[in-house]
Order: C-alpha cells, then structure tokens, then sequence
C-alpha cells in the first residue's frame, strides 16, 4: 500500500513537470514559428509581406525537442556516471541542450532569411539578439522538466529504459502533443488575427500575416505573450494527462491484476471518446452552419 | 499552401563531393584505430571528423533528393537515414577492424532495399532515390559510428558495450556505463537525423548557395561533436576528451563565424534594430 | 534546379510494378531463410514478428489525420504536424508503456504497448478539438466527404468559406486512436523480439548472467525498434505524400503498397538486427 501512495506521489508530480514542459515546448515554439506556421512565417515575403517574424524552422517540433531532450538527457547521464550529484548533472545537461538548441535557431533564421534575398526580405539580426534568448530560457524549462521527469520514471518508479532513451521517446511525445495542439492557435488566431472570427483561413489569404502590432511592428515576442494565454497551457494540460495517465494506469492497477492497467487505459481512452464527441456536438449546436441548408432557411 | 523546395544552382559536382565524402569520411574513421595501434586515446576525435565529413556529402545528398518535392518535409529523409543507418553501424561494429566497411556495405543494402521500396512499390518513381537512399544510409551509419567511436576510442562493439565506474576508489568494468549500456547511442542517433536535414532545411530557398549550405553542414557537424566531446569524459581519460573537445570547439567557432558571413554575403540587407523595408510600390 | 520531375500526379492509386512485387517476395524469403539458418527457430519465430510489426506501423500511420502546414490554418482538417513524427511520438510513447510491462508477459506487454499509443492519440486529438472549439470557434468539418461514416454528421455547411475543412470530425479522432494503437504495438513488438534474441544470446558471449547485461540489451533492442519505427513511418509517410484525413480519405485506399514496402524493408532490417551478435568476437 504505501509503495502505492508513494506511486501516485510520483506519478503526480512527473505529470505536473510534463504540464510545465508542455506549456514552455509550445510558446518556445511560436515564439520561434517553429513547426507548421513556420510554412507562412517563410511564405509571406514571397507574396511581397516583408516582416519582423522570428523564422525558426529546426525541422519538426517532434524531432528536434526529440534531439533536445535526449541530449539534456544524455548528458546528465555522462554526468551522472562521473559521480555529479542528479539535479546538478540535469541542470548542467539542459544547459548544454539548450545551448545547442539556441545555435541551431540562430542558424536556421540566417539561412532561411538569407534564402529569400530575392524577395527583398532582410535580415534583422536584433531579432537574434532579443529572441534566441527568450526561445532558449523556455527550452530550458521543458527540457529540464522533461528529463526530471524521465528520472523519476527511472529512479521512483523503475522503468528498465537508460536515461537518455526515455528522454529520446518523451522528447518525440512532447513535441508531437505541443505541435498538435499549440499550433493552430497560433497559426490561425495569431498570424491571422485580422480573418474572420470563426472561421478557417481562406486559402488565398496565405502570406498575408499580421506584421504590425498596437504600437509599432509585431515581433516574436508578441506572440509568445499571445499563445501563453491559450496554446501554450493547452500543450501543457495535453501533454500534462499523457504522462500522467499512462503512468497513473500503471502504478495503481497493476499491483490489482496484470491486466488492470490496460483495462483502466481503454476505459480512459473511451471517456476522452465522450469528451470529443461531447465538444464536437455542442460545436455544431452553438456555432451552427456557416450557410444555413434551404430547407432550413426561414 | 506549402512553401515550394527551391534550390540554387550550380557548384561542387554531386558526385566530386560523394568520392571526397565517402573516402574522407572512411580514411577519418580509421585513424581511431591509431587508438588501439598506439594504446592511447588521443585519437578518439578522428571519429566525429568522420561524421562532419559524412553529414557535408549527406547534406548535398538531401539537397538532391528534396529538390524532387517529397510531399512530405526535409526532416523525414533524415529519420530514415539515420534509421537504416543505425542498423547498419552497430552491425559493423560487431566485426573488428573491417567495422566501418561493413559499416557501409550493411548500410547500403538496407538504402537500396527502401529505396528500391520507395520507388517501385510505394512509387514515388523519384529517378534518384534509390541512389540518394543507399548514400543517406550510408551517411547515417558513418555518422553513428564516427560520433560513437568519439564517445568511447574505439568503433569495435566490444568497446561500446563495456565501461567502467570506479566504486570506493576502484575501477570496476561494467556493461552499464558504457556508449551502447547507457543508450548514448540514442543521443547520437539525434544528433545524426537533425543534423543531417537541417543544413538544406534551414537554407532551402530560392537563393540557396551550396557553399553557405555545406559551411552549415560542418558547423551542424562540429556542433555535434561538442556535446559528445563532453559525454566522452565518461568513458575516455580526461586528456583525450579534453583534446576532443577543444578541436569541435575550434571547429565549431571557426565554421560558425565563417556560416554567418557567407549569410551576410547572401542577405538581401542586414539590419539592425531597422523597421520593415516594404517593397517597392507596395505589398 | 526546382522541381524536376516528382511523383507522378495521376488521379487513381498507382499499383507496384511486377519487379517491386517479385523483389519485395524474394527479399522477404531470403531474410527469413537466413533467419532460420543463422538463429534456428527462434531467429525465425522474431523475424515474422518484427514483419509483422513493421507492417502495422505502416498500416497504423494510415489512420492518423494530419493535415501538416494548412491544419495550422485551419484550411485542412487533420492534426497540424509531420505525419511520420506524430506516428512516432504515438508509437514511442506505446513503447513505453509495453517495454515497462515487459516481465509480465508477451500478451500484456503488447496490450501495454498499443493502449498507451492509443492514449497518447486519445488525449491529442480532444486538445486539438478542444482548441479548435474553444480557442478558434471553428466546428469540425472533413473536406474529403459529405457525412461522417460514424455520426452520420453531415460536413459541407460547417466548412468555412475558401478552405478544405478544418478540425478533427469524429472519424479522425478513432483514426488517430486506432493508429497510435497500431503504432505503438508494432513498435513494442519489433522491440519485444529483439530484447528476446539478445537476452539469449548476450550472456553467452560474453558469459555473464542475464542482470547484468541487461541494459545492454535494452538499450540495442529500444534503439532498434525506434530506427526500424522511423523507417516504416517514413515510407508510409511518402505513400500518402504528407497528408491524410483518416481512415475515409480515400488516399487510405493506397496502404497496401505501404504495407508492402515495409514488410520487406523492415525483414532486411530485421535480419541485421537479429543477426547482429553472430559475429561478435569471431573477427
């Protein structure tokens, strides 16, 4: 019982650093366009939008927070091995990701940027200079959360993967939750505040994002603002109730019966079956059609 | 809408820079064994030279292959390099000093066979995939077993999947603390697919220039090697790792400092602090 | 250089030729005869497994709605991310859950594999409806049919003008659960397979009981699986050309060239994986 009790504790706590690392991945990601907005933070100088956008494009969210957190994880791991106490050795690890992850963002804004030279679109190099840094003190909260995370996983509750592995599979999970979540928000609402309310953005719309902000012209930074009010929680909660169930359904259950956990897991993905259907329905209730059918037209 | 692959033209022959890569990179990764030769480990950092050799001639590979327009992005044909890749390294490391050949023949069967997949079965019907396939996995198995035989002096299995922890003032040999024990071998994995994609992901474009493409690629290159540099302190003497990570330190500044000029060279403007430069007559 | 040709555009689904066919069979036949010569029946009885999983991850990356760049403008329906890396994190994060119930059993460990990709998927996918819903406003809508083949919902008035839909209907959110199940029990499978091979084999060679090399074999089997994962999910990945809605799209109809492709890519993989410790100490 009380190897239960201390279970939960961890299991509790691995998920409110999942919640944390969830929240930081995403609005570290919008803060950069990192991901699939990135494809009109690159498409709008083209269409003749020349803007002050951070223009981040790291390969996918997945693979690169995978090489992030498993090389945070990595090494803590060396470090770790070299008799440096845990929290130091995850400290130091993050530190170093992070490092390399604000080298490959500086990179890959210059060579986008100086890719489009054609289309008049300038490289604004205060934008490295205010943004690489704001980018990498969020990394660093996720990738650190994340692989306190996976040591606990390790150390509390006795997963048989090797740090640095666990941390290459969260890190996939945790940019494939914050990239499915966060980004839409950002893509429709942020870079195209000024479309209708409501509605997709119509296609030949692309390119046309918002460059100018209250005062002034938007940058980077403005979006992170916007996307830690909704996005960035959001990928949290998301990614916040994945770690958490699938280790909650473990440690509790599979003391009752091997099969316990698995049965508990369907049982929670038919609940989040409910749930989807529940908000898809009262979707269709409350916003209604966009062209009410003839026949109903009164 | 997606953003359309464009590339520039003109520079090195593909082909010139496969023959430097393979043999570059090849010849490189053998000078680790100057490791077991000598019975030293000072020579452990051949081995990401190795890699950074490999990732120039993949990321021209990329280049070709992406031009073709996949329908899905840049990023995936680095995880399948690397997947067929790791296979095939780890399987050379099993056979001693012929390692990095076998290294290369392994991976360049399971290249052909996805590519043979990807063209006639899946059909892509892309006239270079197969060609591009055999070399990206060819790359990604170099690429692992450079960075891996960085990581512990030597590219032979037995020597990845043994270490040693000293407990109470006592070294002891362990399977535990080793490059393949400690799944470091899943960090370099990492670094390998990200690295290989990112220097044509990043400069895709239509005023991409092949030189500011392949500088990107030795930094990403010696960028990788930095970290492992410092994983390497757990398995090698303090010395070696220390001479390791000075040279990808070099390294590193050196084509960084080198990657932002050529950027500055390719710029439309560069600009500090500036507001937005609309275009002439307006958007 | 832009563009030079890329995959033929007609409107039916291209079957593979008669050659892929013939070579996808032949190479299937010698993986596993060499399996059996190499490892007997147990070298056999893993390889039809890690077929199998190959297979499924395949088939299960058809499931998953990914709607790439446009889902992130709500012009297209689907889940806004690469469709291969989605399928990866789904399939990885099942790998962690079959891998911890791996001493439970064969049955429970698989069962543990595809209900925690399923997860995984379940939670993604209410997220993605509920910032659809409540951050954006917008209703789901497929572009690709009129009525969900589930509800029976009916499509074309809650799609907003100038786009192909947007959100996740409920079709797609079981799509992306069956997927992630298929994934991540693919995945587990691949890995269970291997770990046995090599937990048999390891402490033979290098006579030592089973403890401690146990971390070796963990770590080469899980990096394995996640290589030969990525390559499957790549492959499927180029089959459906980037984006999918679900299992009523009809690019769905194309995943026997999928399957196909990774059931002979994943048994030449395989073969080297599992032949891999055979050659250890003979060089």
């Amino acid at each position: 019982m009380e190897e239960i009790v201390f279970g939960i504790g961890i299991t509790a706590l691995a998920g409110a650093l999942a919640t944390v690392a969830g929240a930081a991945e995403d609005t570290e990601s919008d803060i950069g366009s990192q991901g699939d907005p990135n494809s009109q933070v690159q498409l709008a100088p083209q269409m003749g939008y020349i803007h002050r956008i951070f223009n981040k494009a790291v390969a996918g969210e997945p693979p690169a927070y995978g090489l992030w957190v498993a090389l945070g994880a990595g090494l803590a791991w060396a470090f770790m091995a070299m008799q440096i106490n845990p929290i130091l050795a995850i400290v130091l690890g993050s530190a170093l990701a992070v490092f390399v992850q604000g080298v490959y963002a500086t990179t890959a804004y210059l060579g986008r940027t100086a890719s489009l030279a054609k289309f008049g679109q300038p490289v604004y190099i205060d934008i490295l200079k205010s943004m690489t840094t704001v980018t990498m003190a969020h990394a660093f909260v996720a990738i650190f959360t994340t692989v306190a995370m996976c040591h606990l996983m390790i150390s509390a509750l006795g997963h048989p993967f090797p740090l640095p592995l666990l941390g290459l599979v969260w890190g996939i999970a945790l940019g494939a939750a914050g990239s499915a979540t966060g980004n839409p928000f950002y893509g429709k609402e942020r870079q195209y505040q000024e479309q209708k309310f409501g509605a997709g953005v119509p296609i030949s719309a692309s390119g046309n994002i918002v460059r100018y902000a209250e005062a002034g012209q938007r940058n980077s930074l403005d979006n992170g603002f916007f996307s830690a009010k909704l996005g960035g929680p959001a990928s949290g909660i998301c990614f916040g109730l994945i770690v958490f169930f699938e280790l909650w359904r473990t440690v509790v259950f599979e003391e009752l019966n091997i099969w316990g956990p698995i049965i508990v897991g369907i049982i929670v993905i038919l609940v989040f079956a409910i749930i989807d259907r529940y908000i898809e329905v009262w979707a269709r209730k409350t916003f209604g059609p966009y062209t009410a059918p003839e026949e109903a037209s009164s | 809408m997606s953003v359309k692959i464009e590339v520039g033209a003109g520079g090195i022959p593909h082909n010139q820079i496969l023959i430097y890569g393979l043999v570059g990179s090849l010849v490189l990764i053998y000078l680790t064994y100057l490791n077991t030769i000598t019975g030293t480990q000072y020579f452990a950092f051949f081995g990401g030279l190795a890699a950074v050799v490999a990732l120039l001639w993949g990321t021209d590979t990329i280049k070709h292959l992406c031009s073709y327009g996949l329908g899905t992005g840049v990023p995936s044909a680095g995880m399948i390099a690397l997947g067929s890749g790791v296979v095939g390294a780890l399987f050379g490391a099993t056979t001693g000093i012929l390692a990095p050949i076998v290294a290369i023949i392994v991976a360049a069967i399971i290249g052909a066979v996805a590519g043979l997949m990807a063209n006639n079965v899946v059909r892509m019907d892309i006239p270079v995939m197969i060609v591009s396939l055999i070399e990206l996995a060819i790359v990604g198995a170099m690429t692992v077993l450079g960075l891996a035989a960085m990581a512990c002096g030597t590219f032979e299995f037995l020597g990845m999947i043994t270490g040693t922890v000293v407990i109470l003032g006592f070294a002891v040999q362990t399977y535990e603390a080793s490059v393949i024990g400690g799944s470091i071998i899943a960090v370099i994995f990492m670094l390998g697919a990200i690295a290989i994609q990112h220097s044509f992901n990043a400069c895709l474009g239509p005023g991409e220039q092949q030189d500011r493409t392949l500088m990107l690629a030795a930094e990403c290159g010696f960028l990788s090697m930095i970290p492992v540099a410092i994983i390497s302190f757990a398995f090698i003497a303090f010395l070696p790792a220390l001479v390791a990570l000075l040279v990808s330190v070099i390294g590193w500044i050196y084509t960084y400092v080198q990657y932002i000029a050529l950027s500055k060279r390719d710029a439309y403007a560069w600009l500090d602090a500036k507001p937005i430069l609309e275009p002439k007559g307006g958007a | 250089m832009s563009a030079l040709g890329g995959p033929a555009q007609t409107g039916g689904v291209q079957p593979p030729t008669g050659m892929g066919l013939v070579l996808s069979i032949v190479l299937i036949i010698v993986a596993l005869a060499l399996a059996f010569f190499l490892v007997q029946m147990a070298g056999l009885i893993a390889l039809v497994g890690i077929i199998v999983g190959g297979v499924l991850i395949a088939f299960g990356v058809h499931f998953v709605p990914v709607g790439g760049a446009p889902a992130a403008m709500g012009q297209a329906p689907g889940i806004a991310t690469g469709v291969a890396m989605l399928a990866a994190g789904a399939g990885l994060a099942g790998l962690f859950g079959g891998a911890w119930a791996a001493p439970f059993g064969f049955a429970v460990a698989l069962a543990g594999g595809a209900v925690g990709g399923g997860l995984l998927m379940a939670i993604t996918c209410t997220m993605v409806n509920v910032i659809y819903v409540f951050g954006m406003g917008i209703p789901a809508a497929s572009g690709k049919v009129a009525k969900d083949p589930i509800t029976g919902d009916t499509f074309p008035e809650y799609k907003s003008q100038g786009t192909e839909g947007h959100g996740l209907p409920f079709i797609s959110w079981v799509g992306g659960v069956i997927g992630g199940a298929l994934g991540g029990l693919g995945g587990t499978l691949i890995y269970l397979e291997l770990l046995d091979i090599y937990q048999a084999q390891l402490p033979v060679i290098l006579n030592v009981t089973v403890e401690q090399i146990a971390s070796v074999a963990i770590s080469l089997a899980g990096i394995f699986a996640v290589g030969m994962f990525l390559m499957n999910a790549v492959l499927a990945a180029y089959n459906i050309t980037g984006t999918i809605e679900g299992p009523h799209d009809p690019k769905f109809k194309r995943f026997p060239r999928a399957v196909i492709a990774a059931a002979a890519a994943s048994a030449v993989a395989g073969i080297f994986a599992i032949a891999l410790l055979g050659l250890v100490g003979v060089f």
